[in-house]
């Protein structure tokens, strides 16, 4: 188990102990499980993913970011984050993620992406 | 002896202040919870980043191959202050004691022999430097009417980079109060160019960077960090002066409740003697004419 904490430049999103995490870093995504050596990384825009047992039990579109992995923590410092969850081809347009990257054409042609083929289910 | 409907009217007046005291410092009071909150919370986020970049620069013996804007320009000729004031008065000595302390800072600069030029973000900065022949480079004003502190953060940062970048000014720093407690603020510089390293803090990243990894390589991570931690830390600077501007009005008007109480206390003593002493004098006119009769 390894101790997922993310946070955005507002406020700590939530914190909690998972199997494993993966994350879209910037040369490639990567899985964060416990006693990875000790790694920093920015994230390019993409899905991050809760898995255990080879399936994502919570998934989330971010929009870019850090990453600091140390010892039992993972910390993940993202400019925006989007819980997958409820969201569909027809209602992510609406979300405040979205409008909020207006103009940053990368980030919402990856949000797409994610919500129409997401890499981890 | 004072007239009484005089008296009546001061009464009445400064029993509507106190009224208007005892709303603003309550108005005062939820808004501290909910700025207190978001200052506190957002700390999480700025010592996180801090700690990445000091052990991303903090690695490196010499600072030679950082860049500058990180390290700093040697002998730096022009500061730039950014000042964190309020845009709205009432709030005690919550903007004087900040601009204070400003002179002072730029008297000590320009001492040794570096100009100071100023970016004043709320009202009152901007027109307390309006008249002074100090450089104002940008005002930002009404940020907390439309929750424009981000928007208004990242201004600041485009802002500093670009003048760092053309070489208009060599050091920058942020001036703001700090939030101690509800009833105590402290002014507080920080230094944003060059970088402030926490104290301390120096051997605890020397030791845990070699063994960190990095991707992609140093440079280009510093190239993402670096802007992000202006945001960061203009927007915390931001948060926890409102959150300050809020508990120092709380307490200046608090006071002011209590001393508007003061007042109507001794005012109303004042009335119903004066009142008594009219009774009397009547009491006294209507006996001597009866007498006299």
């Amino acid at each position: 188990m390894i101790e997922l904490k993310v946070v955005s430049p507002q406020k700590v999103i939530f914190q909690k102990e998972v199997e494993m995490a993966v994350l879209p870093g910037a040369e490639g995504d990567f899985a964060a499980m416990q006693d990875h050596s000790p790694f920093i990384s920015s994230l390019r825009p993409g899905q991050m993913a809760i898995m255990s047992n080879n399936k994502a039990d919570e998934s989330f579109f971010i929009s870019g970011g850090l990453v600091m992995l140390k010892g039992k923590v993972c910390e993940v410092l993202v400019d925006q984050i989007e819980p997958l969850k409820d969201l569909n081809k027809d209602n992510y347009k609406q979300t405040k993620t979205y409008q909020d990257l207006e103009g940053n054409e990368t980030a919402l042609k990856t949000f797409e992406q994610v919500i129409n083929t997401p890499s981890y289910k | 002896m004072p007239n009484l409907k005089d008296l009546k009217t001061r009464i009445a007046s400064v029993k509507s202040t106190r009224k208007i005291t005892s709303a603003m410092k309550m108005v005062a009071a939820s808004k501290l919870r909910r700025a207190q909150e978001l200052a506190e919370s957002s700390r999480v986020y700025s010592e996180s980043l801090g700690f990445i970049l000091s052990s991303l620069a903090g690695g490196s013996k010499d600072n030679s191959d950082l860049p500058e804007i990180l390290v700093g320009r040697q002998n730096p000729k022009v500061a730039l202050l950014v000042i964190n004031s309020s845009d709205r008065g009432l709030c005690g000595g919550f903007n004087s004691s900040l601009f204070r302390s400003a002179v002072n800072w730029i008297k000590e600069k320009k001492s040794h022999g570096i100009e100071v030029k100023l970016m004043p973000i709320g009202k009152k900065a901007s027109a307390f430097y309006k008249r002074s022949d100090i450089e104002v480079l940008e005002n930002f004003e009404d940020l907390n009417t439309n929750d424009r502190q981000i928007e208004v953060s990242e201004q600041v940062k485009n802002k500093i980079t670009d003048l760092f970048e053309s070489k208009s000014i060599d050091e920058v720093f942020i001036l703001y109060n700090k939030f101690i407690s509800a009833i105590a603020q402290e002014p507080t510089y920080k230094s944003l160019i060059p970088l402030e390293q926490a104290a301390g803090d120096d051997n605890a990243s020397e030791g845990s960077n070699s063994s960190f990894e990095f991707e992609p390589d140093k440079n280009e991570l510093l190239e993402y960090l670096i802007p992000r931690n202006f945001l960061t830390q203009v927007y915390g600077s931001i948060l926890e002066s409102s959150a300050a501007e809020h508990a120092a009005r709380m307490t200046s008007m608090d006071n002011a409740t209590r001393n508007a109480g003061d007042m109507i206390e001794g005012l109303t003593m004042t009335y119903n003697r004066t009142r008594q002493a009219v009774i009397t004098k009547e009491l006294i006119e209507i006996i001597s004419g009866a007498e006299a009769v």
